[in-house]
């Protein structure tokens, strides 16, 4: 019993990660209409240059790297836009997708360059747990777990309280209405690459925190951040948040009853499965 | 010399995967990003089969299939929506089927692979030395691009390229859009099978390593830098590229370098297709007739 509520636990750790990494994706292909192939290398990224900073020569500890770390993610995502996407705002969509495609690919092997291929981790010690109720939980953990609201309870406000948030909403609904009415999507768009680089950065680094880093990680996630997406409904950020922490419960239970190995599948399994049963429900926002 | 055929042979191979890739994203217009994974099911059938002394001609056969079956099961969930779903439904599906390959130890003897896959027999005539091998992959590639030139210039072919200029278009005009998209992605998914089989009796052994997103991302390249949605653009690509990246392998580089030259490669490869895509997304060589440039 204690196994089962320990891995119920782990899920629902998993899922807030995840539901991190749908949230910022969503945000992106609300306001721009296209999948960024390269959302998982945003969050690869931003795992690494806090490595990068934590690491010689700056030996920085984890809350003051924290913060250059988010910055240059941040200048990561505004880069990728100006200079990838922003080109190609009028190409036809297989354009558009095969550039990011390809500069996923750029990028993964670009913090290959830098830091090789091996697993690495921010070097702390591994921690004995709290134990409540027979469940083991990690201080690191418990952060994960605050972390996240935190962040989505900001991103709460910023939708529904703040007037750049408004408008953001506007561009993503219907542009050319926005406009219309003297909304400036340029400003929208910039913004919400902030906002998605940030969500990736801080999703990136839990996940190293709770698990490791390695350039490969940003392909899987990004399977994962989309399948979750489909779950909750694309374009929905509540949505993405279900979404994600429904793929993390799956994960952790389904390891139960199939081979470990396949973890990474199971995120899959289920995008094919809705694609499968709920094709209507994923066309509900269509250009 | 021996350099100079295992060029050739690596080139023509590269151009049957193209060529099938070709059908997909250049004439259908679909988003295929993990045409790896039917490359891959053609040269583990394949080579799992022929090791089992099934004869050649049996287990090419019983290859295509494969990757034509795991085409059609893929593209049914798939195929019914936009482009951009369908694209992460197939890269997900290139990782997904190497974990396959890598877990079902039983089956596929996981990481450490599968050595001594023998030179394939045909109606009892070996292809075992390299310009054997070469004429036998010269004539897969002769067929494969006859057969994608008649399909092309068919009706059929027609259709593909009306569905990929206008989708609502076609469908007004009583096409099944959903019916045309899977055939064409289950041919394409046959043709790399035949591509993977003839990779997988050339080197002899394969393993999970061989099927990754570089693979993709190479044929990918191949294709939109010669031009997609040509007859002679993937041969142009392939010729260009893989002797790119073959020669990095025969230069004999220290070995303390490749920690860097690998990543740096794909580096490349990754920048050039945002280069291309950014200012010349119609490849070296252009479509013929092809006015319309919008579109989804």
């Amino acid at each position: 019993m204690d196994f089962l509520f320990q891995s119920i636990l782990n899920g629902i750790l998993a899922g807030c990660i995840y539901a991190l990494f749908a949230m910022g994706l969503t945000l992106i292909y609300g306001v721009l209409n296209f999948v960024n192939f390269a959302h998982g290398e945003l969050i690869m990224w931003g795992a690494y240059f806090l490595y990068f900073l934590m690491g010689k020569p700056f030996g920085l500890p984890l809350p003051i790297a924290l913060i250059p770390a988010l910055l240059l993610t941040i200048l990561l995502g505004i880069g990728m836009d100006r200079f990838v996407f922003k080109p190609l705002r009028t190409a036809n969509r297989l354009t558009l997708l095969i550039a990011a495609l390809g500069l996923s690919f750029l990028l993964r092997n670009g913090a290959q360059f830098l830091w090789g291929a091996e697993l690495r981790t921010y070097g702390f010690e591994i921690k004995r747990g709290l134990r409540i109720l027979g469940i083991s939980i990690t201080l690191n953990q418990v952060a994960i777990i605050l972390t996240s609201i935190v962040c989505i309870v900001f991103v709460y406000l910023l939708f529904h309280r703040s007037r750049l948030g408004k408008s953001m909403r506007a561009v993503s609904d219907n542009l050319e209405l926005a406009r219309v009415v003297g909304v400036d999507s340029k400003h929208a768009i910039q913004f919400a690459w902030v906002i998605a680089s940030v969500l990736a950065g801080v999703s990136g680094i839990l996940l190293a925190l709770d698990t490791n880093l390695q350039p490969g990680m940003g392909l899987i996630n990004l399977v994962k951040a989309f399948a979750a997406t489909l779950l909750g409904g694309v374009g929905n950020i509540w949505g993405a948040l279900l979404g994600g922490i429904v793929i993390g419960l799956a994960e952790n239970l389904g390891v139960l009853v199939i081979s470990p190995g396949y973890k990474d599948a199971i995120a899959f399994g289920i995008m094919v499965l809705m694609l499968l049963i709920r094709p209507s429900a994923l066309l509900g926002r269509q250009e | 010399m021996d350099l100079f055929l295992h060029l050739c042979v690596m080139i023509i191979i590269y151009i049957i995967f193209a060529m099938s890739l070709n059908l997909e994203v250049g004439y259908t217009g679909l988003f295929n990003f993990g045409h790896i994974a039917f490359f891959g099911i053609g040269a583990y059938t394949s080579a799992l089969l022929t090791l089992q002394q099934v004869p050649f001609e049996l287990s090419l056969l019983i290859a295509l299939a494969m990757a034509g079956i795991w085409g059609f099961l893929l593209s049914i969930p798939s195929l019914r929506l936009r482009g951009d779903y369908f694209g992460i439904v197939t890269l997900g599906f290139g990782e997904i089927i190497r974990m396959v390959f890598q877990n079902e130890v039983w089956l596929t003897k996981g990481p450490m692979g599968l050595p001594g896959i023998p030179k394939p027999i045909l109606f009892s005539y070996r292809f075992a030395t390299l310009p054997q091998y070469l004429l036998l992959t010269l004539g897969f590639a002769a067929l494969t691009f006859l057969i994608l030139r008649i399909i092309l210039r068919s009706p059929f072919g027609r259709v593909l390229r009306a569905i990929r200029e206008d989708e609502v278009a076609a469908e007004a005009l009583g096409k099944n859009v959903f019916f045309f998209r899977i055939k064409s992605f289950v041919i394409g998914s046959l043709f790399a099978g035949l591509a993977g089989t003839l990779w997988g009796h050339y080197t002899t052994f394969i393993s999970p390593g061989d099927f990754t997103l570089l693979e993709t991302i190479l044929v990918l390249l191949i294709v939109v830098l010669g031009g997609k949605g040509t007859e002679w653009g993937p041969v142009l690509g392939a010729f260009v590229l893989i002797f790119f990246q073959e020669s990095l392998r025969f230069l004999r580089l220290p070995a303390e370098w490749t920690r860097y030259l690998a990543p740096l490669q794909q580096m490349i490869f990754g920048g050039l297709l945002i280069v291309l895509m950014i200012f010349r997304p119609e490849g070296l060589l252009k479509e013929k007739g092809r006015v319309s440039n919008a579109g989804n």
